[in-house]
């Protein structure tokens, strides 16, 4: 009979046969896979096309420096359909400050001499200056600032009984992601919430059904150890995150033109990290519930909250209130998103995500080890 | 530890609060015994199991399994044994083989070994048709074969069957112990627990477990005379009635008991043959009698021992 001979040999062994057996499980359950393999390319899709986070009464700011008729009708023009709402005048030089208290989202400056540029037929310039901490509603802002300055220019040349081309340019620029595209900036986030959720989840099912089945007794009266049990059941599910995250980039680049400027190994390094740590968490709360449908609630609650709304991926975490960008810190996905971006979108190095990265990893082993030591051998 | 025990056990106690689950147990298993381990629910079976299997730490007492001592060597003595827990923990989703292999790969076996070994056990157990069939498909009886397979797949030296037939059908049952008596034959020591009194026979010895104490422990045979030392008769005729009133009343008479359509009768020995007591009823109108000796069973020593604590002793009215 060959028993694996030496004790490393047998420790690979009763890894791989746990492995092995997990992917069988999963095999004869296509379903599972199913979902954690077509959920990504369907929120993404979804994200990308059909989700629009819709805004209006965007807090606005006029400084008027015209103070003409027609810079009165241009600024009355963005606050009249409700799109914008005015919030008193405000100043270019102090924008910073007015953005940093939250006191608007935009100012619409009108500098002097708009309105007989405008009179004489144009070019007349007006400036708006945006608030692009959240680049997605500042999309949008900008989609309706464009429509509202075009339908004025129009209105205005109409009015002059002129026919050029629109008299009247809004100019607004944003960097890193130049075209404000929603699917650019959700990318890497959803990549932490769908990896997170699938990671959780499966692992927290997969170690609460040994123990409702019984089977944990038989195992743990057998000579395999914790860490065999917890390194075995771990593996497959990090392929299947591995799998996802590839889908979600290779979806990402095709379709919605979602660039990877920086090192493709260097993502899968941050998936990898990011990874381990949401299956050792999976791992804990399967270990501390011991049923499917506990571990199942806290599985999902613990996943899909804190990387939707703690990530940064929906809300930048500079917006938080401060008790929130504290929690943010304990939170892998906010680490995963970050690198994501700075990787994706900028093009950076290992330098620039050292500090992201090691931040997992320091998540990832402490989970673990928590988990591990919590796995108790002796079932009284 | 003597060469010739496979499990000693010395004052062995396990305490949960104030309860007192297994109360100071000892007892030997020679090697290749099969050692039925007897007892109502909730008497520390299983509980002495889990300590002898080292899933549960002994408050006090000692046990040597293996040559391994439970306490200080849990790892040697996980290597050395099977276990068969009382629920039917295999994967249903699984097909059979994958089972047997899992189980294999969590001991250590490895490559054509283990896909050797496999299949032997499937020809053991007489699953080699099923083996591809998905585990959750198969009826009771196949289900507990293949679990005890699993625990005997890397050759244990003991193996530790918890309620292995627990809502198995007979046919069942009877085959799942011809099995149990392979492994014996071929040196396995066995330690069986069941409260199915019919099964413990098959046993070489049997332990008898009350309230966490371990009352009796003898072979079958023994225990039968020792605690229930009454000649067991078996009486049919017809007009048993009022013979059998006037005989319950004789001395040397223990029980007279409607049995079907017949008595079963206990009497001392010394007092009573079995022609006698054909006679005493025949001569009450009793018409057709026969009497016929039949063995105690071991039921009969199991309600013994539970209601009286003392061997041969009669029970308080």
């Amino acid at each position: 009979m060959s028993l694996a001979r030496t004790r490393p040999g047998r420790f690979v062994a009763r890894v791989l046969a746990i492995s092995w057996k997990e992917i069988l499980h999963i095999q004869r359950d296509p379903r599972t896979l199913a979902l954690a393999l077509v959920m990504p390319v369907v929120m993404l899709l979804l994200f990308g096309y059909g989700v629009s986070f819709d805004v209006d009464h965007v807090p606005l700011a006029v400084s008027d420096q015209d103070r003409t008729e027609a810079s009165r009708r241009l600024a009355l023009a963005f606050t009249e359909i409700g799109e914008f709402s005015p919030v008193g005048g405000g100043d270019a030089d102090r924008a910073d400050t007015l953005f940093r208290r939250h006191a608007t989202r935009a100012i619409l400056v009108i500098p002097d001499g708009y309105g007989k540029d405008l009179a004489r037929g144009g070019p007349a310039r007006a400036e708006l200056l945006l608030d692009a901490a959240d680049p997605v509603t500042a999309n949008q802002v900008l989609t309706k600032a464009d429509a509202i300055a075009l339908a004025e220019g129009r209105r205005a040349a109409g009015a002059a009984g002129l026919h050029a081309s629109p008299p009247l340019q809004v100019k607004v620029s944003t960097r890193y992601n130049p075209e404000a595209r929603s699917a650019v900036y959700i990318v890497p986030g959803l990549a932490a919430y769908l990896m997170a959720i699938t990671a959780v989840l499966l692992t927290a099912l997969t170690v609460a059904g040994e123990w409702e089945r019984g089977s944990m007794e038989q195992l743990f009266a057998s000579p395999v150890s914790r860490l065999e049990i917890v390194l075995g059941k771990l593996l497959p599910y990090l392929g299947i995150g591995l799998v996802q995250l590839l889908l979600i980039l290779g979806v990402g680049t095709n379709v919605f033109d979602v660039p990877i400027l920086g090192s493709p190994l260097l993502v899968i390094l941050a998936g990898l990290l990011f990874l381990a740590g949401m299956l050792g968490q999976g791992l804990f709360i399967s270990v501390v519930a011991r049923n499917q449908l506990v571990a199942t609630q806290a599985g999902a609650l613990s996943s899909l909250l804190p990387s939707l709304l703690l990530s940064g991926m929906l809300v930048p975490i500079d917006n938080m209130p401060v008790p929130l960008q504290v929690l943010s810190r304990v939170i892998p996905a906010r680490y995963l998103v970050d690198a994501l971006r700075q990787i994706l979108l900028k093009g950076n190095g290992f330098a620039s995500v050292r500090g992201d990265l090691l931040a997992m990893l320091i998540f990832a082993v402490a989970i673990v080890a928590l988990a591990t030591r919590r796995f108790r051998r002796r079932i009284a | 530890m003597s060469p010739g025990w496979s499990i000693e056990a010395e004052g062995l106690t396990r305490r949960f609060g104030d309860f007192v689950a297994v109360d100071d147990v000892s007892f030997q298993v020679e090697k290749g015994e099969v050692f039925g381990y007897l007892g109502a629910n909730g008497a520390g079976k299983s509980t002495t199991i889990r300590m002898l299997i080292a899933l549960l730490a002994p408050s006090s007492g000692r046990a040597l399994v293996a040559g391994h001592d439970v306490a200080t060597a849990p790892e040697a003595v996980r290597s050395a044994i099977g276990y068969m827990s009382q629920k039917f923990s295999l994967y249903l989703d699984l097909p059979v083989r994958e089972n047997l292999r899992f189980f294999g790969g969590a001991y250590g076996l490895w490559g054509t070994g283990l896909a050797r070994r496999a299949e032997e056990v499937l020809e053991l157990t007489g699953l080699r048709d099923q083996a591809d069939e998905i585990t959750g498909s198969l009826p009771g009886g196949m289900r507990q074969r293949l679990a005890l397979g699993s625990a005997v797949l890397h050759r244990p030296s003991i193996v530790f069957l918890d309620e292995p037939t627990a809502g198995v059908d007979p046919e069942a049952r009877r085959s799942f112990w011809r099995l149990i008596r392979d492994l014996a034959r071929g040196g396995t020591t066995v330690f069986v627990t069941t409260h199915y009194l019919d099964e413990a026979e098959y046993c070489r010895r049997i332990g008898l477990m009350v309230d966490g104490r371990l009352v009796a422990l003898d072979t079958p045979a023994a225990l039968k005379r020792t605690w229930v030392p009454d000649r067991v008769l078996l009486v049919r005729g017809r007009n048993l009635a009022g013979g059998a009133e006037a005989l319950r009343a004789q001395d040397g008479v223990r029980a007279v008991e409607p049995f079907g359509a017949g008595l079963h009768v206990r009497v001392a020995p010394e007092r009573w043959t079995a022609d006698q007591v054909g006679r005493a009823l025949a001569g009450r109108g009793g018409e057709g009698v026969a009497v016929e000796e039949s063995e105690p069973t071991l039921e009969d020593v199991f309600l013994a021992v539970v209601g009286r604590g003392q061997p041969g002793t009669e029970a308080a009215p």
